[in-house]
C-alpha cells in the first residue's frame, strides 16, 4: 500500500462560516473512517497539500465536513474552488481524543477561532452519546462576533439541554450580549468537579497556551488536560520531520496529546 | 566460522559477474576527487570498474542518496487522475560500504519501516547485500571508535537470516587481497554462489587482518567523549547558550544535513503544467527557517538556535531515547563540508563538560 495516494473527494458543499473561513463538505471516493481529533491531508492537485482536522461527526460516515481559513496557498485556492470541483484526500493520521477516558466524567470543551473545528467533531461524537458523559460544558471564543464559525449550529447548541455553552469575543459589537473579553474570562463562570473531569483544548498557539495555564490554575490536572498540537504536518505519516515535537511527532503520536505527556518539552506553545 | 580471502584484482570480475543478478553501487570516482556510490552500467561495465575506488578516504556524499534520492518523483497526475511512480524492487549489491555507513543505512531502513512502510525507500531497498570494506586510512574528520561504529565492525558469533552487525560480508585490507568475513547467511550464500573468486584463507592471512584492523583504529585520531554527551543531552544539561554559541557562527547553510547519512527530512511539493502535475520530495533540514513555518506565517522555531537545538538534539537526544541507537555514527561528513568550521565532534564535545541543567519549561538558562 503507497500512503502518500490521496483519493479522490468531490465538494459537495461549501459553506461560508466567517469572512475567511468556509466548511467543505467532501464525498470521498471511498470512505475515511476516522475517530473524532484524528487529521486528513487534502490535496489541491498542482498546488499542494495540507493537513486538516474534520470538523464532521465520525458517525458520518459518506461524507467528511473540513472548516478551513483562508490562511496560505493551498488553503486559498480551496476558497476558490466551488461545489463539484474535486480535491484529494488521504488519511485519517494520528490519535484522536481519547473517548474511553472520558466516560462518566464532565467533559470541558475550550475553543478559539477556527480551532473550534476539530472540537466541533468531538462535540457532535459525545452528543451522539450524551448518557456516557456526566456533563459537557463549551466555552468557544472569536475575535469578533462575525468570526464566530458554525452560527447556526450554535443556536440549536444552546438550547441544547445536554450542553452548556459559554462564548466570548475580543471586540464585541452592539449587538452583542454575551461575554466580551478573551475566551479564558470563560471559566470564571462556572466550577467543575476537578476529581471527575476532562478539558479539551484547541485554538490559536498563544489561546493555547494562556488557556491551559487557566486551567491549570483553576487546578484542572495536567493529565485531563488534552491538546490538539497542529504543527506543519507535511506527510502526516511520521517521516518528513518537520512537526517534531520533542521526541513526538504531532502527525503520528498527536495530534491530540494530554498535556502531562508534553508539558517538559519547552517548545510546545511556540 | 571460516574466513575467506579475495585477491584485489579478482573483484572486477567479481563484480562484473555479480552485477548479473544484482543491481551492482560501488564508489567510483569521475572527474576530479569527489567520489559517490554509482550503478555499475549495463555496457561498458569493464571501463566503469576502472574508477572504482576502494581506498577512498571519505565519499562526501552518502550512499542514502541510493534509496533515498535527493529529489524524488511520487506521483504524476492528470485532470484528477494520480499515476503512481513507485520504483519497482530491485536487488542490490552494495559494494565497499564503510562501516559508519552500514550502521547509518540499517538506521534509516529502521527509520522508513517503523509506523507507515515508506513503500519508496522500501522498495529500493529491503532486498539488498551490504559488503563492508573497512577504512585503511580513515580520514581526519572520522570519530567512529567514540561513536563505536567503527572502522570495523565485530563478527557474529553464529549466523542468522538477519545481518546482525550489519554487514552481510566485512573485507579487510591486507595487501593483494581482502580478508572476507562473514556477517549473515545471504553473506555466506552470495561467498557459495561466486565461489570461484573465494579461497579459504589461512592462519596467517587471518593475522595479518587483525593487525589492518588495529593499525585502522589507531589511525583515528579524533576523539570525543560520545557517550558522555548523549547522557547530557538525554538529561536536559544542555545549556541554551551552547546552541546561542552555534548560532552565531552557524550560517544555516544545511550542508551538514544533506551529507549526513541519517538525515531523512524531506519536503513535499506540487508542480503543475496545464493540466498534468506531479508531486514529488526533495531533501529537507531542520536549520532552514522556512522548515516548521506554518501556512498562516506562525513559525514555532523563528530563532536560529532554536533550529540548531533541533539539529543536535533531534540526532543526539532523541533518536537515542526512541531507538537506543543516535542518529551520529561519527563519519565526519558534517566536519568535512561546514564552510564555518562547525562540526558536531565540537559540539559533542562542548555538551560533554556542560553539567547544567536547564529549566524544563521556559528552556532558558
Amino acid at each position: 500500500m503507497n500512503p502518500y495516494l490521496p483519493i479522490e473527494a468531490k465538494i459537495e458543499k461549501v459553506v461560508a462560516e466567517t469572512p475567511n473561513i468556509k466548511t467543505f463538505v467532501l464525498k470521498p471516493k471511498e470512505e475515511i473512517a476516522f475517530t473524532t481529533g484524528q487529521f486528513v491531508e487534502l490535496t489541491v492537485p498542482g498546488v499542494g497539500e495540507a493537513p486538516f482536522t474534520p470538523s464532521s461527526s465520525p458517525y458520518q460516515k459518506e461524507k467528511i465536513e473540513v472548516t478551513i481559513m483562508d490562511v496560505g496557498r493551498v488553503t486559498n485556492k480551496l476558497h476558490q474552488m466551488k461545489e463539484g470541483e474535486i480535491v484529494g484526500i488521504r488519511g485519517p493520521y494520528g490519535k484522536g481524543y481519547p473517548l474511553d477516558k472520558m466516560y462518566g466524567k464532565e467533559v470541558l470543551i475550550l475553543g478559539g477561532g477556527v480551532g473550534m473545528a476539530p472540537l466541533r467533531s468531538f462535540l457532535l461524537t459525545l452528543l451522539g452519546k450524551t448518557d456516557k458523559f456526566s456533563r459537557i460544558v463549551l466555552c468557544y471564543g472569536a475575535k469578533t462576533p462575525q468570526d464566530i464559525v458554525y452560527k447556526d449550529q450554535f443556536v440549536e447548541w444552546m438550547k441544547n439541554k445536554n450542553l452548556e455553552v459559554y462564548r466570548s469575543v475580543d471586540k464585541a459589537d452592539n449587538k452583542w450580549k454575551e461575554t466580551e473579553g478573551v475566551v479564558t474570562v470563560l471559566l470564571d463562570k462556572f466550577k467543575m468537579n476537578l476529581e471527575n473531569s476532562v478539558a479539551v483544548v484547541c485554538g490559536p498557539p498563544i489561546m493555547m497556551k494562556f488557556g491551559t495555564k487557566r486551567l491549570l490554575e483553576l487546578g484542572h490536572r495536567p493529565e485531563n488536560i488534552y491538546l490538539s498540537m497542529e504543527k506543519n504536518m507535511s506527510c502526516g505519516l511520521g517521516k518528513c520531520g518537520h512537526c517534531a515535537l520533542g521526541r513526538f511527532y504531532v502527525c503520528k503520536d498527536g495530534p491530540v496529546f494530554s498535556y502531562d505527556l508534553i508539558k517538559e518539552i519547552p517548545e510546545i506553545w511556540d | 566460522m571460516k574466513d575467506f580471502l579475495l585477491k584485489k584484482d579478482k573483484i572486477k570480475n567479481l563484480l562484473i559477474s555479480a552485477s548479473e543478478e544484482w543491481d551492482t553501487f560501488v564508489p567510483w570516482k569521475d572527474l576530479g576527487e569527489d567520489l559517490q556510490f554509482v550503478k555499475l552500467p549495463g555496457a561498458g561495465k569493464e571501463d566503469f570498474l576502472n574508477k572504482l575506488s576502494l581506498e577512498y578516504g571519505s565519499p562526501l556524499i552518502p550512499p542514502k542518496t541510493i534509496a533515498f534520492p535527493q529529489l524524488e518523483l511520487l506521483f504524476e497526475f492528470e485532470e484528477g487522475k494520480i499515476k503512481e511512480k513507485v520504483p519497482p524492487p530491485t536487488k542490490k549489491l552494495l559494494f565497499g560500504l564503510r562501516a559508519c555507513d552500514v550502521k547509518a543505512i540499517l538506521f534509516v531502513d529502521d527509520f522508513f519501516r517503523r509506523n507507515f512502510e515508506d513503500i519508496y525507500y522500501l522498495n529500493r531497498t529491503m532486498d539488498k547485500l551490504l559488503v563492508l570494506v573497512g577504512c585503511k586510512t580513515p580520514p581526519r574528520d572520522c570519530f567512529c571508535t567514540s561513536t563505536k561504529t567503527g572502522p570495523f565492525l565485530p563478527v557474529p558469533r553464529s549466523l542468522g537470516e538477519v545481518r546482525k552487525e550489519g554487514f552481510d560480508l566485512q573485507l579487510v585490507d591486507i595487501g593483494d587481497s581482502y580478508l572476507v568475513e562473514i556477517g549473515s547467511e545471504k553473506g555466506k550464500e552470495f561467498i557459495e554462489s561466486y565461489k570461484s573468486f573465494f579461497e579459504v584463507a589461512s592462519k596467517k592471512e587471518v593475522e595479518l587482518s587483525k593487525d589492518a584492523k588495529k593499525r585502522a583504529e589507531e589511525a583515528i585520531t579524533l576523539k570525543v567523549d560520545f557517550e558522555k554527551a548523549v547522557k547530557n543531552f538525554c538529561e536536559d544539561k544542555v545549556s541554551r547558550k551552547v546552541y546561542e554559541k552555534i548560532a552565531e557562527r552557524c550560517i544555516y547553510c544545511g550542508g551538514c544535513l544533506y551529507v549526513c547519512p541519517t538525515c531523512t527530512c524531506f519536503n513535499v511539493f506540487d508542480g503543475k503544467k496545464g493540466k498534468r502535475g506531479e508531486r514529488s520530495r526533495n531533501w529537507d533540514a531542520c536549520v532552514f527557517e522556512g522548515y516548521t513555518r506554518e501556512a498562516s506565517g506562525h513559525n514555532p522555531r523563528p530563532e536560529k538556535w532554536q533550529r540548531t537545538s533541533r539539529r543536535y538534539e533531534h540526532k543526539l537526544k532523541y533518536d537515542y531515547l526512541t531507538t537506543g541507537m543516535s542518529g551520529c555514527v561519527g563519519c565526519g561528513r558534517c566536519l568535512a563540508t561546514c564552510p564555518v568550521n562547525i562540526g558536531i565532534s565540537q559540539v559533542i564535545e562542548e555538551v560533554a563538560k556542560n553539567e547544567k541543567r536547564i529549566s524544563s519549561l521556559s528552556g532558558k538558562d
